[in-house]
């Protein structure tokens, strides 16, 4: 029987090169899929702050019609599209429901997502444009 | 396995339950409302409620608005809190991985959170018309 006490257990630190999602298209739209946050975070802090310059009154109002806003939502708008597809696709994978005791084919799902999110689009489409009126 | 590690992570269960959620929001409604509130409206394509004080103001007043800019404006900053947070772990800073981080970035957007119950409950008065 020994007496010596165990040894600590080693420590191996997991590292990457810091350029390894450049190496295959899939890395690289992985990580392009989870910086979609940083623009439309950018967008929602625009929005909150015209929703807030709205309190100022008529005369401190006004809304934005620079073309560097507009581009600047137009590349918003490239990754909002990217995160909705990815992420609306992905619910195939994910959603598990059974329907009279048969799960519901991943398609089906996937085609109700993006059903739901053309609904949905119209709908805030309609309320946007129709209460300018 | 110890008892510790059998308890359910019930603090990742909540935090995933706002990201997924979040995901699932910013996926079905930011786009038209970039589309139009960002591009066909300053292009003058489209008539757009915020273009005007008077129609931006009435809508902003209507508290189903108030409701929905909360919800879509709070579980979006919990879904990019979380998808940010695995980004910069993904690009080897595991910093990102600390409870320091954890609070910083939840925080931050319980924060925003904090900051849009405040502008839509002092920016516009109720109203049902």
């Amino acid at each position: 029987m020994t007496t010596e006490a165990p040894a600590a257990p080693r420590e191996f630190a997991w590292r990457m090169p810091g350029n390894w999602w450049t190496r295959t298209r899939h890395y690289f739209l992985y990580m392009l899929r989870e910086f979609t946050a940083v623009p439309m975070a950018l967008w929602l802090i625009w929005l909150l702050y015209e929703i807030k310059r709205a309190g100022n009154g008529p005369r401190g109002y006004y809304p934005p019609t620079s073309t560097a806003f507009v581009v600047f939502s137009v590349i918003v708008l490239a990754f909002a599209l990217y995160h909705s597809y990815t992420f609306l696709k992905l619910a195939g994978v994910i959603i598990r429901v059974k329907l009279f005791d048969r799960p519901i084919p991943s398609q089906v799902i996937v085609v109700a997502m993006f059903g739901t999110w053309a609904l949905a689009s119209l709908v805030v489409g309609f309320v946007l444009i129709w209460f300018a009126r | 396995m110890s008892e510790a590690r059998r308890r359910p992570a019930l603090s990742h269960l909540f935090f995933w339950f706002l990201f997924s959620q979040g995901g699932v929001i910013t996926a079905l409604l930011l786009p038209v409302h970039v589309l139009i509130q960002g591009i066909l409206g300053p292009l003058g394509i489209v008539p757009v409620v915020d273009r005007h004080y008077d129609t931006w103001i009435n809508v902003l007043g209507n508290p189903l608005v108030k409701l929905y800019l909360l919800v879509l404006i709070m579980f979006a900053f919990f879904h990019f809190a979380h998808r940010l947070r695995y980004f910069l772990m993904d690009l080897g800073l595991h910093a990102a991985k600390t409870l320091p981080a954890q609070a910083v970035f939840y925080g931050g957007a319980v924060g925003v959170t904090l900051i849009t119950i405040w502008i839509l409950l002092t920016t516009a008065p109720l109203s049902f018309g």
